[in-house]
């Protein structure tokens, strides 16, 4: 990371121009730009600099970023069972995959348009959710009430546990004979809405949803708060004397600058989603079904289960180019703005 | 700069010891007396059967064994080791896997090493032709050794719900007899009908296999494991079909539960039938105040008196192996009669040798064996592996994960060929 960082960083002054706290070197190289156009400077500094980031940045490379491109690389054969196979080195897997995909309509298709479909639905969908949950959490929190650090600390708890716990007791609750969801919904006389939350096709997805909203919108709360706390309260104070209610007064005024919070909260939430795995699984096993099969499941299962070793690292780069999809502009906006 | 490069100089070489120590323990000179076992046996009975094999063969061997479970996901755990571990050159001594198809992975591979020497010609006699052939490949090389027989096409039920229904299980004698049967249990009495699981898919593909064979015989259904699916198109949409009318009569749960957590309903009397392999068994022997015989009971499913479904499980030999004389040493221990006991008694299964005494193994496993005996075939599965390859497996799994999402038979047919082909 710091090798990163330090680059990161170069590369801005050079972009950017000098900055106050500049070393005179680093002055001279802002000032007869294109002399270095590489903007890596090879000197001593870097020489000396080598012990600290080379070991670690060598390990990263290598566990990181070779292990995707070792992946990559596999999913260009037509590697299935268990003789490697290095060959033909062609895009037939993608092919085949988003061939599938496309087959699907509204009403069907195959499981890989299933899993597509299921995976955005729940990127967007469970971001959303989470985002206005959290941001509600954390105006109520932010309201001056007593035991404030009590309530923080009860919506933050459940993104402390795991998975597979909190999986196993959402399958319980979900139970439409014993769950306590139905019983819950019945009397209060909601019968309409006690469905079979996961053994229903139609409602698996949202079952799923609904619990992973609950054990994220804590997390969601703390970066709300955090915006919520950083506005000075004299914009409260001087929307209140403009004659602003209170619904108006965090629609216009307060909600607009906690426009960073929602960016980094929904990237953090968005890349989750995409890797989703254990809380699907341990209720559903390998196979959800089109109901709830996302990619990362089907990832798993196609190169487990199905020893599709090829067709599996696909579907892998296929969800890392999706994640990439949502990191990529954050880290350009940050980049842009000089956050970064 | 540091300041203090002494420090420096012995925190690194404290580091490469350490790391030369592990290194050294990762190299660990393979003690070949030791045999390194895979296996995904964890939990209750299946933890007490692997262990009473392991204690029985190292008492007759002078070989220690290295206990290494996978457990998890139906076995999916395990393949993923072992698979990663053979890519790697480098597969344990020996380890589970069903017989049959299922190993055809391995096979394609060679990695299973030809154990023809373990099979003795009294072994050879000991077992039944169908299952000494899921020990083999297609041109007859030995390569596993099958430890354990479970059937499945069982249908459990609780006797005091069906009496208060007013039904005979033992009259019933197709599968449509079973959906009389649990729509009467339905009219007269709080009961589900069956307390089948529909959260994974397997334990319907295991029903709809038996409701096929129930149906239209098992020459149809080995006919379609060898991939004559659009042959019999009618038969295997009419079991599909039967499969799905069942559902009506599911417990209202069944989407949601495990198995074992639906079969609590035949033991609490909130369901009257159940369709599984003998493994749940071991749970109403486990269950209090719940008894074989007059709490519970059991008949072949209708329509496959005459067969004995067969689930097994296996071990083998990879190649290369760090312990060849333990690993064969472990197979004909495995496939003695006192390893077949000691294992099965825990495990609730029969052995698949037809010479052990039954007098251990208690009055249900003893009837069934009866049964084993007396079988006029024993077709191996699709659920559980033994009957098709893993691909196919996994393709008409996919269709039964359609298939209890919408019940849809056309759909289902459709994926059920298209996995075979």
């Amino acid at each position: 990371m710091s090798a990163i960082d330090r680059i990161a960083d170069r590369v801005r002054r050079y972009r950017f121009g000098r900055s106050d706290e500049e070393s005179t070197s680093d002055a001279r190289l802002a000032t007869d730009g294109g002399h270095r156009t590489g903007g890596l400077d090879l000197g001593p500094e870097f020489v000396q600099a080598l012990p600290f980031w080379l070991p670690a940045g060598l390990l990263v490379a290598l566990f990181v970023y070779g292990a995707i491109g070792w992946n990559f690389f596999i999913s260009l054969t037509d590697w299935s069972g268990l003789q490697a196979s290095y060959w033909p080195l062609d895009f037939e897997m993608y092919t085949r995959f988003f061939g599938k995909v496309l087959e699907g309509g509204l009403l069907g298709g195959p499981i890989e348009y299933w899993s597509f479909r299921n995976t955005i639905v729940l990127l967007i969908v469970f971001t959303v959710l989470t985002l206005i949950v959290g941001l509600l959490l954390a105006i109520l929190i932010d309201q001056q009430i007593r035991f404030e650090n009590t309530f923080r600390t009860i919506y933050l708890l459940p993104m402390s546990l795991s998975f597979v716990v909190t999986a196993v007791f959402w399958q319980w609750m979900y139970n439409p004979r014993y769950g306590i969801i139905n019983s819950a919904l019945e009397t209060v006389g909601l019968d309409f809405f006690a469905v079979n939350w996961i053994g229903a096709a139609q409602f698996k997805l949202l079952a799923v949803i609904i619990a992973l909203t609950w054990q994220f919108s804590g997390y969601g709360m703390v970066v709300y708060l955090a915006g919520l706390r950083a506005i000075p309260s004299d914009q409260f104070e001087a929307a209140r004397v403009d004659g602003a209610g209170t619904i108006k007064m965090y629609l216009r005024v307060i909600v607009p600058q906690l426009r960073a919070a929602t960016l980094s909260a929904a990237v953090v939430l968005m890349v989750f989603a995409l890797k989703a795995f254990d809380f699907l699984y341990v209720i559903f096993g390998s196979r959800p079904g089109p109901g709830a099969d996302i990619l990362s499941v089907m990832m798993y299962r196609t190169a487990f289960d199905t020893s599709q070793f090829a067709y599996g690292a696909a579907i892998a780069t296929i969800l890392f180019v999706l994640a990439l999809g949502v990191i990529g502009p954050y880290l350009y906006i940050q980049y842009q703005r000089g956050d970064l | 700069m540091p300041d203090n490069p002494l420090s420096r100089r012995q925190f690194v070489s404290v580091a490469g010891t350490a790391g030369a120590a592990m290194l050294a323990g990762c190299d660990g000179d393979g003690e070949s007396n030791e045999l390194e076992l895979v296996h995904w046996w964890t939990a209750g009975g299946e933890e007490d059967a692997i262990q009473a094999l392991i204690d029985g063969y190292e008492e007759e061997y002078d070989y220690t064994v290295n206990n290494n479970p996978a457990p998890g996901g139906a076995g999916s755990a395990l393949d993923t080791v072992i698979q990663n571990r053979v890519l790697n050159e480098n597969p344990p001594g020996t380890f589970q896997i069903w017989p049959g198809k299922a190993m055809n992975t391995y096979l394609d591979a060679d990695v299973l090493a030809d154990i023809g020497s373990v099979w003795t010609d009294e072994m050879q006699s000991a077992y039944q032709d169908g299952v000494m052939e899921l020990a083999q490949t297609d041109d007859g090389t030995f390569v596993a050794v099958p430890v354990n027989i479970h059937r499945l096409n069982n249908l459990f039920y609780n006797v005091s719900v069906v009496e208060e229904a007013g039904v005979d299980p033992a009259g019933l004698e197709t599968p449509s007899d079973v959906l009389t049967a649990m729509e009467t249990v339905e009219a007269e009495t709080d009961a589900a009908g069956m307390a089948h699981q529909t959260s994974a898919q397997w334990s319907t593909v295991q029903l709809w296999e038996d409701v096929l064979v129930g149906q239209t015989g098992v020459d149809t259904y080995l006919d379609v494991l060898d991939g004559n699916v659009g042959a019999n198109e009618q038969a295997v949409k009419d079991a599909l079909q039967t499969t799905a009318d069942y559902r009506e009569y599911f417990i209202e749960d069944a989407g949601s539960v495990s198995w074992d957590t639906g079969n609590q309903s035949v033991i609490q009397d909130e369901a009257a039938f159940l369709h599984q392999g003998d493994w749940a068994a071991g749970q109403y022997k486990s269950a209090e105040d719940f008894e074989y015989g007059t709490d519970w009971d059991y008949v072949p499913f209708p329509g496959t008196g005459e067969i004995y479904h067969v689930v097994s499980d296996a071990f083998v030999m990879p190649q290369p192996n760090p312990s060849p004389d333990a690993t064969e040493a472990w197979l004909s221990y495995a496939g003695s009669v006192e390893g077949q006991i000691a294992f099965n008694t825990n495990k609730g299964s029969i052995p698949p040798r037809t010479d052990v005494s039954m007098d251990e193994f208690g009055p249900f496993l003893t009837s069934q064996s009866e049964d084993f005996g007396e079988s006029s075939a024993q077709p191996p599965t699709i659920a559980h592996g033994t009957g098709v390859t893993p691909t196919v497996k996994g393709a008409v799994e996919d269709a039964f994960a359609d298939f209890i999402a919408n019940w849809n038979v056309d759909d289902t047919y459709s994926g059920i060929e298209s996995a075979f082909n």
